[in-house]
């Protein structure tokens, strides 16, 4: 399989403060990888090094088999940072043809498809528009060279639900068609939609890595069973994948990991009144993670 | 096209009303002093007669800031011109604009956070900087060239092209030639010539820092702070050997308005390559600040 990006002990520090901790990672062709993280997590830093903007105190970065600071490597690269900025007096078409054309010549219909997809008046200017579509602006830049990597950072802080999912049927498509996705966000249930793998990322440090298998794995479910009266707190002791049971009046709040038959045959056996079943939030599982919790 | 090219042309584009402004207030200030000449060259003579001037030593810094140790007559067209328009104004608005161009190339867009998109592409952080230090370079020719094209146009309307005769107390004649397209010519590029200077002064600290506020405050201090040199080794002696710093000290010693272009003219085109070679390397090797 080759490889799309690579770090090596990347490591940033402005004076004492460190940035990014001996960063070691591998991103696949063809591949969708999330680096996931708080605000102020390495996240951001770690794409401007990778894209030369900034450079790394110690270790290295390597992209599509060269450097970041190659403009031949960077040709081929689509970026949407977290915080786009254009000089104020461009309109959204003054970027299109200005950016674009620092690439060389294109087909027109990707732009055009994108404007059209993304519901937006490229005749208005950037710094007239609202987030959201300046945000619209940025992707249409990232995607309508179709690159062969996109680096995203946070690309749907912004976006309405109807675009988020927009943007992410445009993504698998880019996927679909080979191209390699390097995404960040805070945002778990995002990511596990779209990544294949999903790195967890604090205070500069990789302190977890998944794949999109083992992240839908994380999920709990929570089932409160109601009673006429209160039953045993032993009650559910022993059913296969009840993982704690917490009591609370006459209800029985039970937590599992796996298949819940077992579990509804106890509740039944106990005549139980009422069911209530609830997903643990992935962003849950994402506080669990970097609080330190086992994942495992 | 190159990738130098469209930056360069889309960083004129993107200034194109602020260059208009500049440009439309400098032809105001040029032919506003050109129409005050009928009016004021019989007040300038007595200055040039020595009557109007007040003794001591601020009087002389100022006699010579003006030219006037020099021996030029503010009632004659060239004299008026250097005193009124290119001895201070000219030059400080064409500075006011190097400073803000020198500064906007690199560090005001990188404060915006504008330049660093820019990079993310194929572009060059060198392409970037050649190119906006050209665009920097043409938007300051342009706005000299049309102030000294307006003054042209503007003499014969204000007599400025014309020769003056004067008669001295003793009764002896003399004939001071008018305002030449030549002459404007000298001016007006002596005036570019020390704008350009600081412009680059003002590109190599924003490209070394890409910090807009010490940018803009460090160029203008160099600015004022040769001026102040200036006028202070005007009073005294011992300030003499520090004011080659000074770009006030060829330009107001050779008045190339009257004298024709000499040499020292290139010592600002230095400093400017000096600014655009050292600020591209520091550039090139230095992270690009986050907004």
């Amino acid at each position: 399989m080759t490889t799309a990006i690579q770090t090596k002990a990347l490591t940033k520090r402005w004076g004492d403060f460190t940035a990014v901790d001996d960063l070691d990672l591998t991103v696949h062709e063809s591949e969708c990888y999330s680096l996931l993280g708080r605000n102020g997590a390495g996240k951001s830093t770690t794409a401007r090094m990778l894209l030369d903007l900034i450079r790394p105190t110690s270790g290295s970065a390597q992209l599509l088999g060269g450097h970041g600071s190659d403009a031949a490597i960077r040709d081929q690269v689509g970026y949407l940072p977290g915080d786009l900025n254009l000089p104020r007096s461009m309109t959204a078409n003054d970027a299109f043809n200005f950016y674009g054309g620092l690439r060389g010549p294109s087909d027109p219909s990707v732009r055009d498809s994108l404007i059209s997809r993304f519901d937006l008046d490229p005749s208005r200017r950037v710094r007239d528009m609202s987030t959201g579509n300046r945000r619209k602006v940025g992707l249409i830049l990232a995607f309508m060279s179709t690159p062969q990597l996109l680096i995203l950072d946070e690309p749907t802080s912004g976006l309405d639900p109807v675009l988020q999912e927009e943007f992410r049927d445009l993504l698998a498509e880019r996927k679909a068609d080979g191209a390699t996705i390097w995404l960040t966000s805070h945002v778990m249930a995002e990511v596990a939609r779209v990544a294949d793998r999903v790195g967890l990322i604090n205070d500069g440090k990789i302190v977890k890595e998944l794949t999109s298998e083992e992240l839908r794995h994380q999920a709990t479910t929570g089932i409160t069973f109601g009673f006429e009266k209160p039953v045993a707190s032993g009650a559910f002791d022993g059913v296969a994948s009840v993982t704690a049971v917490k009591q609370d009046g006459t209800d029985m709040v039970v937590s599992l990991k796996g298949p819940v038959a077992d579990v509804l045959k106890r509740a039944a056996e106990l005549d139980v009144v009422r069911v209530e079943t609830e997903q643990n939030d992935l962003d849950a599982i994402f506080i669990h993670l970097l609080s330190g919790g086992d994942s495992s | 096209m190159s990738a130098a090219f469209l930056v360069y042309r889309r960083w004129i584009r993107d200034r194109r009303l602020s260059t208009i402004s500049w440009t439309l207030g400098l032809v105001v200030i040029v032919v506003a002093t050109a129409a005050f000449y009928p009016s004021l060259s019989s007040a300038s003579s007595s200055l040039a007669d020595g009557s109007g001037t007040a003794s001591g030593g601020g009087s002389e810094a100022m006699s010579s800031l003006l030219g006037l140790s020099a021996g030029i007559d503010p009632s004659t067209p060239l004299g008026y011109l250097w005193i009124g328009l290119y001895a201070n104004v000219l030059p400080w608005t064409l500075m006011a604009l190097g400073v803000a161009l020198g500064t906007a190339a690199i560090a005001g867009d990188e404060e915006t956070g504008a330049l660093e998109y820019l990079l993310s592409g194929p572009a060059t952080r060198t392409q970037v900087a050649f190119a906006r230090f050209a665009g920097a370079i043409s938007i300051l020719l342009l706005a000299s060239f049309v102030a000294g094209l307006s003054l042209v146009l503007s003499m014969p309307l204000f007599d400025l092209a014309d020769s003056v005769t004067t008669t001295a107390s003793d009764g002896t004649t003399s004939t001071a030639p008018g305002a030449s397209v030549g002459d404007i010519a000298a001016g007006t590029f002596s005036s570019f010539a020390v704008a350009l200077g600081l412009g680059g002064v003002a590109f190599l600290i924003g490209a070394a820092t890409g910090r807009r506020g010490i940018t803009l405050g460090g160029a203008s201090a160099i600015g004022i702070g040769g001026y102040v040199l200036y006028t202070l080794s005007s009073m005294t002696n011992s300030l003499e050997a520090l004011t080659w710093v000074s770009p006030w000290r060829w330009y107001v010693d050779d008045v190339m308005l009257i004298n024709g272009l000499t040499w020292n003219v290139a010592l600002p085109f230095i400093t400017a390559a000096v600014g655009l070679l050292v600020g591209s390397q520091a550039f090139l090797h230095r992270d690009l600040r986050s907004t």
